[in-house]
C-alpha cells in the first residue's frame, strides 16, 4: 500500500504519528493514559468537586468510616478525620496540589534540563571539564539532603519545597540528558553531518533530540517519579506544611496516630499516590516501547 | 594501570574539593558572623575539618563528626542488610525475564518490579507494621536495638559491635539487632529490588542477542551452561555500574526509611537536628555523605576495572 494514499486512513504521516499508532494498540497503557486524565480533571475541577471545605470541622462527626462500611455517612464518602474533616475533599485537594505540584516541577526541569544538557555537550576542554566535575560532586549528595539544605535556606512553605526539589533534581537530568546526547553523538551519521558543518545547535535541535526520544522519556518519567516522591516525602516530614492547603504526605503524617482507629485515613491518600505514580510510569513503558516497535 | 588509578585519584580529590567549596558556602551562609574575608575563611575551615574540629551540637555538646559516622553507620547497615536480600531474589527473576522477553512470565516479573517502584517508600514504612502484624510476625518496629541491651560503641557498626558483647548477653543482643533491622531492610530493598530487575533484564537481553551466543547454541551448549559461562560475566558489570550511579537516590530512600523506623540512622539524625534548629549539620552532612558516596563509587570503578576485561578497554585507549 502506498504510503501517501490519500484515502487510506489510516496513512502514516509523520514519525511521531506512527509511534502514536502503535501507542494506540497497548491495552495498558491506554488505560493509564484514561487514570491520568482523570487526575488532569480532578486538578482543574478540584473547586468544584468537594464538597466540604477541606478544613472545615465538624465536632458531632469525628473519625466516621466511609460510607460502605457500618456507621458511614454518605454525606462523608470516604469518613472524616479526627476533628472531622472530609477525607474525601481532604484527597481531592492534596491530588490537586501534589500532582500539580509534580507536574510543575517535570515540565520546568525537562525545559532547563534540556537547555542546559545540550549547551553542557557543545562545551570543549576546559569548561566541559568543570561542569563535569561540578555535576560529579552534585550528584554525590542525595535528593533527600539537597532538598533540605534548600529548604533551611529558603524558609519552610510548600511553594519553596517545589523550588527545592526542582533544584535538586536538575543536576540528575542533565547528566542524564548529557550521557544520551554523548552517546548518539558517537555514532557515524552525527560525523557525516558534522563533515557537511552542520552546527552543533542545529545539530542537537534537528537530529538528536528525535533520535533520543526513548531514553528521554525514561528520563523525564524518572523525573516525574522522584519529584512527586520528593514532594510527598517533604510534606511527610513536616515541611511545606500550611495551614489552609493540603498536600498527600502531609495528609498521610497527620492520620498517622490514628491508622488503627480508621485504616482509610493512611490507605486512601497512600493508595491513590501509588495509582498516580504507577499510571504514569505505565505510559512511560507503553511510549517507550512503542518508540523501539516504530524504530524497528 | 597505575595511570588509571592516579586518574580516579585526581578524579577524587577535585571533586571533594568542589565538595569542601559547597560546603564552605552553606558553612559561610549559616554563620551570620563573618571576621575574615572568605578565602581566609576557607583555608581555617578546612584546616579545622582536616585536624577533625568538626564543631559541636547544641543539642546534646557532643561532637559532630562522631555522631554523623555513627549515625551513617547505621543506615549503611540497613542499606546493606537490604542489598543481600534484594539482590539475591532480583537477579535470579531478572535473569529469568530477561531470557523469557516477552513472554507471559516476563510480564508477570516486570509488573511485579514496575509495582516495587511506584510503592512510595515512607507510606510502605508506616504500612509495614500493620503487614507484618497481618501475617502474625512479631518484630520490632521501631529502634536500633533493643534498650535492655547494652552495646559500647566499637566500630559504630551495632551489628558488629553487638557480637563484642557476647561475654554477657551471649548472642541475643546480636539477634535483637538483626530483628530489627529485618522491617526497615525490606522496605529499602523493594527499590533496589525493582531496579535490579529492570537493569539486569535489559542486560540479558541485550546479551543474549549477541553473535558469540548463537555459536555458543550451536555448540550445543544448553541455556544454563551458557548462561554460566558466557551471559553472566558479561552482564555483571553494566548492573553494578547502573546501580552505582543509583547509590545517591538509594541513600535517600535509606534516609526516609530510617526517619519512619526511627533507627537512628542519617536521615533521624538530620531531621532532628534540623528541628533543634542545630543547622551546622548541613555542612557536616555534605562532607560526610557525599564523600562516603563518592570514595565508593571511585572504590566500584576501580573494582569494576580490575575485574572485567570490557571495562578494562579505556586504559589502552588513552
Amino acid at each position: 500500500m502506498s504510503i501517501n494514499d490519500e484515502f487510506d486512513k489510516k496513512q502514516i504521516r509523520t514519525p511521531l504519528h506512527y509511534i502514536f499508532q502503535i501507542f494506540k494498540k497497548k491495552v495498558a497503557a491506554i488505560i493509564a493514559v484514561w487514570i491520568i486524565c482523570t487526575f488532569l480533571f480532578i486538578i482543574i475541577f478540584a473547586d468544584f468537586i468537594v464538597s466540604h471545605s477541606p478544613s472545615e470541622q465538624n465536632m458531632n462527626a469525628l473519625l466516621l468510616p466511609p460510607y460502605w462500611l457500618k456507621g458511614g455517612n454518605t454525606a462523608y464518602l470516604l469518613g472524616t478525620d479526627e476533628l472531622g474533616r472530609d477525607n474525601f475533599s481532604r484527597l481531592i485537594m492534596g491530588i490537586q496540589r501534589t500532582l500539580a505540584g509534580a507536574l510543575i516541577i517535570t515540565a520546568v526541569v525537562s525545559f532547563f534540563g534540556l537547555i542546559l544538557g545540550a549547551l553542557a555537550s557543545s562545551l570543549k576542554n576546559f569548561k566541559a571539564s568543570i561542569l563535569h566535575h561540578l555535576l560529579d560532586s552534585l550528584l554525590t549528595i542525595p535528593i533527600l539532603l539537597t532538598a533540605l539544605i534548600f529548604i533551611v535556606i529558603f524558609g519552610s512553605s510548600f511553594q519553596n519545597c517545589l523550588y527545592a526539589i526542582a533544584i535538586s533534581l536538575l543536576p540528575q537530568f542533565i547528566r542524564s540528558i548529557f550521557l544520551s546526547i554523548e552517546t548518539e553523538m558517537a555514532k557515524p551519521y552525527i560525523v557525516a553531518l558534522k563533515i557537511d558543518s552542520m552546527s552543533d545547535l542545529q545539530l542537537v535541535k534537528n537530529v538528536i533530540y528525535p533520535n533520543i526520544l526513548e531514553p528521554l522519556v525514561t528520563i523525564i518519567n524518572r523525573v516525574f517519579t522522584m519529584a512527586i516522591i520528593e514532594i510527598t516525602t517533604l510534606g511527610f516530614l513536616g515541611f511545606g506544611v500550611q495551614t489552609k492547603g493540603t498536600e498527600l504526605g502531609a495528609i498521610i503524617a497527620n492520620n498517622f496516630e490514628f491508622m488503627y482507629l480508621s485504616p482509610i485515613l493512611v490507605l486512601a491518600p497512600g493508595i491513590t499516590l501509588f495509582i498516580i505514580i504507577f499510571s504514569f510510569n505505565v505510559v512511560a513503558e507503553g511510549i517507550r516501547h512503542a518508540i523501539i516497535e516504530a524504530e524497528q | 594501570m597505575l595511570n588509571y588509578i592516579m586518574r580516579r585519584l585526581g578524579l577524587f580529590i577535585s571533586t571533594a574539593f568542589i565538595l569542601t567549596l559547597i560546603a564552605y558556602a552553606l558553612h559561610y551562609w549559616l554563620n551570620q558572623s563573618h571576621s575574615q574575608p572568605i578565602i581566609n575563611g576557607y583555608i581555617t575551615y578546612m584546616i579545622q575539618i582536616l585536624k577533625g574540629n568538626w564543631g559541636i551540637s547544641i543539642i546534646d555538646h557532643q561532637p559532630i563528626l562522631a555522631k554523623g559516622l555513627k549515625s551513617l553507620a547505621s543506615t549503611l547497615e540497613l542499606s546493606i542488610f537490604a542489598f543481600i536480600g534484594a539482590l539475591t531474589l532480583a537477579i535470579p527473576l531478572g535473569i529469568i525475564a530477561g531470557i523469557y522477553r516477552n513472554g507471559q512470565i516476563d510480564y508477570l516479573i516486570m509488573s511485579t518490579a514496575i509495582i516495587a517502584l511506584a510503592l512510595p517508600v515512607f507510606w510502605v514504612a508506616i504500612m509495614m507494621p500493620t503487614v507484618s502484624n497481618i501475617f502474625h510476625l512479631t518484630l520490632p518496629i521501631d529502634g536500633q536495638i533493643s534498650p535492655i541491651y547494652e552495646v559500647k560503641n566499637v566500630t559504630g557498626f551495632m551489628l558488629i559491635d553487638s557480637l563484642f558483647t557476647t561475654g554477657t548477653y551471649h548472642f541475643e543482643a546480636f539477634y535483637s539487632r538483626v530483628r530489627h533491622l529485618i522491617l526497615p531492610s525490606i522496605v529499602l530493598s523493594l527499590f533496589i529490588f525493582a531496579e535490579t530487575i529492570r537493569l539486569t533484564r535489559h542486560s540479558i537481553s541485550m546479551v543474549m542477542k549477541s553473535n558469540y551466543i548463537n555459536a555458543a547454541y550451536s555448540k550445543g551448549l544448553s541455556t544454563v551452561q551458557i548462561l554460566r559461562s558466557h551471559v553472566f560475566k558479561n552482564i555483571y558489570p553494566s548492573i553494578i555500574h547502573d546501580l552505582r550511579s543509583n547509590l545517591s537516590t538509594l541513600f535517600s530512600f535509606a534516609m526516609t526509611v530510617d526517619i519512619v523506623f526511627k533507627s537512628k540512622g542519617s536521615g533521624q539524625w538530620l531531621l532532628t537536628s534540623i528541628h533543634e534548629g542545630d543547622y551546622i549539620v548541613l555542612p557536616t552532612a555534605i562532607l560526610i555523605i557525599g564523600g562516603f558516596i563518592l570514595l565508593s563509587s571511585i572504590l566500584i570503578d576501580i573494582l569494576l576495572m580490575l575485574t572485567s576485561p570490557t571495562k578494562r578497554i579505556t586504559l589502552y585507549v588513552d
